[in-house]
């Protein structure tokens, strides 16, 4: 009998539900409003609790259709409990904890960080009709990796670097000391009225632009750590606009070399905190070598920060291994039921009636 | 048991060898000045010091002031700016504290947190014989316990202590019932603005009140600096009603380095990290046994006021709790509405840049 997991994560904006068997997702559910459109109508709001209450229930239901699973098919339910907006994570872990305790099922607590992480491991299911072809091999967690490896999870949240020695086995060693990447490029794309979330319009302009065209910092290169910093690139791209407004409005060449070279600045900041990284531990003969360098969250999807971690990563002879689909890259419930299926047996206890949220849960801790 | 000497019927120069043998033996002496009575040790000892911060209890983080005999002896102890030097001047002897950065020779417990000292020279004859005979300088703090009533008799004194307290006391001059004088006027030198904490007597034009008053930065750490300033002076708010902080500044003014400084008067271990993302991080603090919570929150994203309500700001109001709010102003109105409501103390501050330097305009609206 596979191991199918209902997980849910509502961690922030989005209430997202799926099912998955091992690494493999039957069905990925993200209640963005296009999507919810469609199927029940109505205006979903896009904030906190309320939206997440009104939503969680269709969407866990549709994840279940789509699967072709009935609830009592399941083994397990999977929630994020962490990190996230407290009252956003309560309405997911109070759904899950019911939902569990009614079917009698095992509730995985997870770490929503985590779920970024292992979102590389997450695989398609072969044909779409193959419900019921799933084989056993896939019915657990087996990772086809070899370990360590370096996982970056670049968001609008956060930007990490993390060891994964084993899946479920973790070791932080660098992250932002102030805002994360993603929010750096989204209010750099405020700044010149690109809207919000201006990341993905950022990225568009700066393919047509000059990565060279303006000079911004290079944040954080006397310290001898792995921290990131993108708060003084706000400021600095801020003071430069401001340069440029003063004489005229921004024409639309300087909007395009704006995005391309704040863009890059961006990505510069973790392309050489990573080389920086990767230089020491390959340096240093205790350390074992790595088995590939993997790439989670929002800003994942983005062509051009794959393109220069992977040139920086083939230098150490390491492949950039990312998520199937952009949809495994933002927030999205799949990426926690891979995560589930990894804690599966660790939790004989089937009640896990005090789970709590916990919004600011750093990943590899309890 | 404590020694009570009557001045008016003891010879004066048997009053001052009496308080310097107690001093010199590390005791607290209580002694009348022209405001209230004091509580003395010599500031330079450091088990005498250690006595009188039992005797005073509960004094979690306030500094404790030095009593001196002119300007030169105070320079052997802090260092007298330009600013302070006129206050000197103009106000000294009389009912004034000057603030300024410590020297560091005093014993540990009398200068604040941020190495600064206040200083008084006291109008009151007897007390500056005492202070040429002994030639050290003796603490000048208030003889009533932490957060008893203002001390104008010996009798007050004695009514606010227990018999723990009352044990501690080696030696009280007894000038009878005092005129009741406010406490001494605070104004602290060490800001670029002088900056008045407690207002007495002596009002001082061009100081600025710290309930609404422009501090100027000129590096993340001072900006710091005075965000842990204004919490301490928010302090006993703090603990008994709460405090809302409402953050104005554009981007990358440096809203999140002052909430960096409020998590450090906290002594909030965690990085604060921008909760653009997910509009609200939770830290927990405990700050001289006294334990809350810190909820930073970001309404950047935000563009319906109703989704404020979603966030449940409502339920963060109270006691031991501390609110600080990025971009506020979306809803400005309805958030002071909350906090009046509330009766939690509602503090603004306006981060503007001036070059590399930044002016912070904190105001205390109720």
């Amino acid at each position: 009998m596979p191991n199918f997991i209902l997980a849910i994560d509502t961690s922030c904006d989005d209430t997202s539900a799926a099912v998955t068997v091992g690494n493999t997702v039957l069905s990925n559910v993200v209640a963005s409003q296009v999507e919810l459109h469609k199927e029940f109508g109505g205006v979903f709001p896009t904030v906190a609790k309320q939206a997440h209450k009104e939503r969680i229930a269709p969407v866990v239901q549709l994840a279940l259709k789509r699967a072709g699973i009935s609830p009592s098919e399941l083994s397990a339910v999977a929630v994020t409990q962490g990190p996230g907006l407290a009252p956003a994570l309560e309405v997911g872990v109070e759904f899950a904890k019911t939902y569990a305790a009614d079917l009698k099922l095992p509730l995985i607590p997870v770490n929503h960080i985590e779920g970024h992480i292992l979102s590389v491991l997450a695989k398609p299911r072969t044909s779409s009709s193959a419900t019921r072809a799933v084989s056993k091999k896939t019915t657990t967690a087996v990772p086809e990796m070899s370990y360590p490896c370096l996982s970056l999870v670049i968001s609008g949240g956060h930007t990490e670097f993390v060891v994964v020695h084993q899946p479920g086995h973790y070791e932080r060693i660098g992250w932002t000391v102030d805002d994360a990447a993603g929010e750096a490029l989204d209010k750099f794309g405020r700044m010149v009225d690109l809207g919000y979330p201006a990341g993905p319009l950022v990225e568009q302009f700066a393919k047509l632009g000059n990565p060279r065209a303006f000079a911004f910092p290079l944040p954080m290169t006397t310290t001898d750590n792995f921290l990131m910093s993108f708060s003084g690139l706000k400021t600095s791209a801020r003071r430069k606009i401001e340069e440029l407004t003063a004489v005229q409005p921004l024409t639309k060449q300087q909007i395009i070399d704006l995005c391309a070279s704040f863009q890059y600045a961006v990505f510069h900041a973790i392309t050489y905190k990573l080389n920086k990284y990767l230089l020491k531990r390959y340096a240093d003969p205790s350390q074992p070598p790595l088995f590939g360098v993997w790439l989670g969250g929002g800003v994942a999807a983005n062509s051009t920060l794959r393109k220069m971690l992977r040139k920086t990563v083939q230098t150490y002879n390491l492949d950039l291994h990312v998520p199937y689909s952009k949809k495994l890259c933002s927030d999205n419930a799949a990426m926690i039921g891979v995560v589930g299926a990894v804690h599966l047996n660790e939790n004989t206890d089937t009640s896990r009636s005090t789970i709590e949220r916990k919004p600011n849960w750093e990943v590899g801790t309890l | 048991m404590y020694i009570r000497t009557d001045i008016k019927t003891t010879a004066q120069s048997e009053v001052i060898a009496q308080a310097c043998q107690i001093l010199k033996a590390g005791g607290i002496l209580i002694f009348p000045t022209e405001t209230t009575y004091g509580a003395g040790v010599d500031a330079t000892n450091q088990a005498a010091v250690d006595k009188l911060l039992k005797y005073k209890s509960r004094r979690e983080g306030k500094p404790l002031s030095i009593a001196v005999i002119d300007q030169a002896m105070a320079e052997k102890y802090v260092e007298v700016n330009d600013a302070a030097k006129r206050i000197y001047e103009r106000f000294l002897p009389g009912p004034v504290t000057v603030v300024s950065k410590s020297k560091g020779v005093v014993a540990q417990g009398v200068a604040s947190e941020y190495g600064t000292l206040g200083v008084r020279i006291p109008d009151y004859a007897l007390v500056m014989e005492i202070l040429k005979a002994y030639g050290k300088p003796i603490t000048a703090t208030s003889a009533n316990g932490s957060g008893e009533k203002r001390p104008y008799s010996v009798q007050d004194v004695l009514d606010g202590l227990s018999e723990k307290q009352k044990g501690l006391i080696d030696l009280i001059l007894d000038a009878g019932e005092l005129p009741k004088n406010p406490p001494s006027t605070v104004i602290d030198t060490t800001l670029e603005t002088p900056v008045i904490f407690r207002q007495g007597n002596i009002t001082l034009e061009g100081a600025a009140d710290a309930n609404s008053a422009t501090y100027t930065s000129n590096s993340e750490g001072e900006t710091q600096e005075i965000a842990q300033r204004i919490m301490l002076k928010h302090w006993e708010d703090l603990k008994t009603k709460g405090v809302f902080i409402a953050l104005h500044g554009s981007l990358g003014a440096g809203k999140t380095i002052f909430v960096k400084g409020i998590a450090q008067f906290l002594n909030i271990k965690e990085t604060l990290t921008s909760p653009t993302y997910v509009y609200m991080q939770q830290y927990e603090f405990n700050r001289h046994e006294i334990i809350g919570q810190l909820h930073h929150l970001d309404l950047w994203r935000i563009e319906h006021p109703d989704m404020i309500d979603r966030l449940g700001i409502e339920e963060l109001l109270g006691a031991r709790q501390v609110v600080a709010v990025e971009w506020p102003s979306l809803a400005s109105e309805a958030l002071e509405q909350l906090v009046k409501k509330h009766q939690v103390t509602f503090i603004t501050i306006h981060i503007e840049e001036k070059g590399e330097s930044r002016h912070i305009k904190c105001q205390t609206l109720f």
